[in-house]
């Protein structure tokens, strides 16, 4: 077995998430009762034609340039002819002979990056559901998908485990979410994947034959197929036998894969140009204004938060798990204008920012506060002027419920500034001696562990606005 | 004699639009009694199957609306106003039937309108009924309908010419007076040829696809048929330009060129000189040729293939292969699923492919579905289909070169006279030929004019002929066919 390299390439289908289809005005978006989402278009209706959204090709554009594609400046739509009961054209609208991105790159993150390759970024159209589950007799069709427009990205053979391809599909994944162009949800199919899995001895430079496995709809299934087939594949050869190449389906139950069809059995999709759509035509100012309107990349600002920042891996990944966590970030560590602030504000906003914006559904670009009063804040806890458990227990929510109010002022009204003023604290100090000296005996013949008891009623005393350091020191001073 | 027994008398004197809103507006006529004319003229000539359904009351219920929306503002009437039309099956009414004359659209009901029916309503127009045609525009001669041939009325044993068959004898027996129809090789023009009437395929693009039922979408172009140039002109300009439902329409701007007068008019030697031309043809194309120069027009007869090859020969099985291609992926979506025939006999997916599609389509329709497969099929792609498309390149190249020295294209509008019904049934290929003149203006997305020539020298009847026009020059082709 430790003789075989596993060799993968993918193809990656991205729903976009436009407002309407591909091809025409209809909602495009997930869900709806069934059929809803149609119109005389959708529903290929004698007579209709298509019309190509705007949107995707924007989307297609943005996507083609994060992955450091080519963008062509002229590509067209190919019919690709099929007879499917969910597929109401009878042929899917799609770019065949001239896709819309060439070429590209991505390179994965983690601890063994691997840069793959992208063959090439088409544009096409999704097809509707079919239900065989739902009624005892008939597959019901649900059209809502039929048209929602597709990006599917070809990666040349260039991964080599199933980390790798879980690594790739989540680095894709962030990124289609990062630009906005699809939410990249797998469970609800706007991230799908065919996996062209082949295995070859180590040192052969041929690749082996390859088989295909269809439609894996998750990360986790992903990875058990690649194993599965992988293990299959090896075992054949080394049983004398030959890779057939196939289309092979994944059954998640059994974890197993299991032959569609063979190559010969292969479908004659008759692709031909669309004469209906005429081709994109793109000019440079078009491109050339989306290029400078991309957002900065997550893997870009991946090496900048680890060498620059010191961040560790785990704030990393959080930071850029969405473009809106990191931007916030990096907007309110841009605020403080001081590089060792990026630890505590990433604190900050992993552990409390994010939790708030989850709850209440905000986007952390639509967090009230201003940054300086988190910077402000930071910096109190930093000073001793409030205690940490005071600040994010009581003045952060505080801090959201009254934007406008700059965080000192709040503590104050709160009453939770902490005091290290000697005057003060030596008065309450020697009023907790006189009123216990029991306890002050037990002290002064060893019982330390009082100490806990009298910065609790030193505490109460001050109404918690002693500062812990300052009063813990003048305690064990007065009791030695 | 009834009001409307003494109207069609004089229906005569009707035979353009702006006679019929002259009439309209020192009241001679209404809307209605135009209307009951001519629904009266429907059921004398119901025997020629011109129709497979009239809208008679709801045509008379618009006639009430019109004539009353005339009283109270007469200047606000539309530039269709009196014009009665008859519509092809195989372009989409809301709330209508259309079936393309096939079985596989039985009952079909649209739920939205071609755009063209929206702007020539808009523009308060009367539609009459639908009119009868090949199934899917698939035909030269009206046989191949789920409803039944259509007959020619100059002689009910011949054909009337298709795809639009039903078109041209709807006006030729003054049923209306328009027909709106659609032109993929031919369908427009040789039926107006047939039944002695013009006809019209506009620039490819020049009226929105929208709404039209698909047969070769990259020659299909909505066209017309009526009694004379200028009407067809009005019809034009209502139904003509962009539209966001049809990314093809109108991407050709007009030309800012003119047709002068004299014209010069090229003629294809190998047209007129073709081994499938009738004599009887020839003659009337000849003479046809020697009015247009004894009204000052220079007409020259040139090669059609410059290197004197035959490239007039490559005409009809390019059209063939492209058309049916897109046919084959066009006609896909008839599977019985969402709407249309769907076959008793199937009780799986498979099967409701196969009874559906194998009982719906007739014979002809089938034969292109195959053939387009076939031309499209994996390993057939290069020999058939691409060569095809090169060789259309070079077709279109030539025609538009042509116009470079030229204003006008003449050439015969079919090379025979209406056959007998049955005659070609027998021999696709045959019947594919007949088509020669006509897919050339497909073939290049051009122009072209049906002109009533005159009569067969043998049998009498109708000869037409064809002028042809740079793309985008079809007002100019229209005023020119007028002047004539």
């Amino acid at each position: 077995m430790q003789t075989y390299e596993t060799v993968i390439g993918l193809e990656i289908h991205v729903q976009l998430s436009t407002a309407s289809k591909a091809f025409c005005a209809d909602d495009a978006s997930f869900g709806g009762a069934p059929n809803t989402h149609t119109s005389a278009i959708s529903l290929a209706h004698p007579g209709t034609l298509p019309r190509l959204n705007a949107a995707a090709v924007e989307g297609a554009v943005r996507l083609g340039l994060a992955l450091d594609c080519r963008i062509n400046r002229r590509s067209c739509f190919d019919r690709k002819n099929y007879f499917y009961a969910d597929l109401p054209k009878g042929f899917q609208t799609t770019q065949d002979r001239a896709p819309i991105c060439l070429g590209g790159r991505y390179t994965t993150g983690g601890a063994s990056p691997r840069t793959v390759r992208i063959h090439h970024i088409h544009l096409e159209e999704d097809a509707g559901k079919s239900l065989h589950d739902q009624d005892a007799a008939d597959s019901l069709i649900d059209l809502n998908r039929a048209g929602v427009p597709l990006l599917e990205i070809v990666t040349e053979p260039d991964l080599r485990s199933a980390e790798e391809v879980a690594a790739f599909m989540s680095g894709i994944r962030r990124l289609v979410r990062w630009l906005g162009i699809s939410d990249g949800n797998m469970e609800e199919g706007s991230l799908r994947c065919d996996v062209n899995v082949s295995v070859r001895k180590n040192g052969e430079t041929r690749l082996g034959q390859r088989c295909e496995i269809k439609n894996v709809n998750s990360m986790r299934f992903a990875r058990r197929a690649i194993e599965y087939e992988v293990k299959r594949q090896i075992e054949l050869l080394e049983n004398g036998g030959t890779i057939v190449q196939e289309t092979r389906g994944f059954d998640a139950a059994t974890g197993t894969t299991y032959s569609l069809r063979e190559k010969e059995e292969a479908h004659d999709y008759r692709y031909f140009p669309e004469p209906d759509l005429p081709p994109v035509v793109l000019s440079e100012t078009y491109i050339e204004d989306l290029r400078t309107a991309m957002p900065i990349l997550p893997e870009a600002l991946e090496t900048g938060f680890r060498e620059q920042y010191g961040l560790p891996d785990y704030d990393i990944e959080m930071l850029l798990q969405e473009r809106d966590t990191a931007y916030y970030f990096m907007e309110v560590l841009e605020h403080s204008g001081r590089p060792e602030m990026a630890k505590p504000i990433a604190n900050l906003v992993i552990h409390k920012l994010l939790p708030w914006s989850t709850q209440t559904g905000t986007p952390l670009s639509a967090c009230p506060v201003p940054p300086g009063h988190w910077i402000e804040l930071l910096e109190m806890i930093d000073r001793g002027t409030v205690s940490a458990t005071a600040a994010f227990l009581r003045l952060l929510p505080a801090m959201l419920e009254q934007p406008d109010v700059a965080p000192e002022g709040l503590a104050a009204g709160m009453q939770l500034i902490q005091s290290a003023d000697p005057d003060m604290l030596g008065k309450v100090v020697d009023e907790i001696i006189a009123q216990n000296p029991d306890k002050v005996a037990a002290y002064r013949k060893g019982k330390k562990g009082l100490i806990g008891f009298f910065m609790g009623e030193l505490m109460k005393a001050s109404k918690g606005q002693a500062d812990p350091k300052a009063a813990a020191q003048l305690l064990e001073q007065r009791l030695k | 004699m009834t009001a409307a027994g003494i109207f069609a008398a004089s229906m005569q004197k009707f035979r353009s639009l702006s006679s019929i809103q002259a009439a309209l507006r020192v009241g001679t006529v209404n809307c209605r009694s135009l209307v009951e004319h001519y629904l009266q003229q429907t059921e004398q000539y119901s025997h020629l199957n011109a129709y497979v359904e009239v809208w008679a009351e709801e045509a008379l219920d618009r006639a009430d609306r019109l004539d009353a929306k005339f009283r109270e503002h007469p200047g606000a009437m539309g530039p269709l106003f009196g014009a009665v039309l008859s519509l092809k099956d195989n372009i989409c009414y809301a709330g209508h039937e259309v079936t393309a004359a096939s079985k596989i659209l039985e009952g079909f009901v649209s739920i939205y309108s071609a755009t063209a029916v929206e702007r020539v309503l808009a523009a308060d127009a009367i539609l009459i009924g639908r009119s009868n045609c090949d199934q899917f525009g698939m035909g030269s001669s009206n046989e191949n309908s789920v409803y039944g041939p259509v007959r020619n009325a100059l002689d009910p044993e011949r054909v009337p010419g298709g795809s639009s068959g039903g078109g041209a004898v709807s006006v030729q027996t003054d049923t209306c007076l328009l027909a709106l129809g659609s032109d993929t090789g031919g369908s427009v023009r040789q039926p107006a040829a047939f039944c002695g009437i013009w006809g019209f395929k506009p620039t490819y693009g020049r009226i929105s696809r929208h709404g039209l039922i698909a047969y070769g979408s990259s020659f299909d172009q909505i066209g017309m048929m009526g009694h004379n140039p200028a009407d067809m002109a009005a019809l034009l300009r209502v139904m003509e330009g962009p539209d966001g439902f049809d990314s093809t329409a109108a991407l050709t701007q007009p030309p800012a060129g003119t047709i002068p007068h004299p014209a010069s008019i090229a003629c294809f030697s190998e047209t007129i000189g073709h081994r499938g031309l009738e004599a009887g043809i020839r003659d009337v194309t000849l003479d046809f040729m020697e009015r247009l120069r004894a009204a000052g027009h220079t007409v020259d007869e040139i090669p059609f293939d410059p290197g004197g090859g035959d490239l007039l020969d490559y005409v009809i099985p390019a059209y063939y292969v492209l058309s049916t291609a897109e046919a084959s992926s066009n006609l896909a979506r008839y599977d019985g699923i969402r709407y249309g025939y769907r076959s008793p006999r199937a009780r799986n997916l498979e099967e409701t492919y196969l009874f559906s599609r194998t009982e719906g389509f007739s014979e002809e329709v089938k034969r292109r579905i195959l053939l387009g497969t076939f031309v499209l099929s994996s390993g057939y792609y290069d020999a058939y289909y691409n060569k095809a498309q090169q060789v259309r390149a070079i077709l279109r190249r030539r025609m538009l070169e042509v116009f470079n020295s030229y204003d006008l294209i003449l050439m015969p509008a079919s090379p025979t006279a209406p056959w007998r019904f049955g005659e070609k049934s027998d021999d696709p290929v045959a019947m594919y030929l007949s088509d020669i003149y006509t897919v050339l203006a497909n073939l290049a997305g051009i122009p072209a004019l049906a002109i009533p020539a005159g009569n067969h020298p043998e049998n009498g009847l109708p000869v037409g002929v064809q002028l042809m026009a740079a793309p985008g020059m079809d007002e100019n082709l229209l005023a020119f066919g007028g002047g004539l």
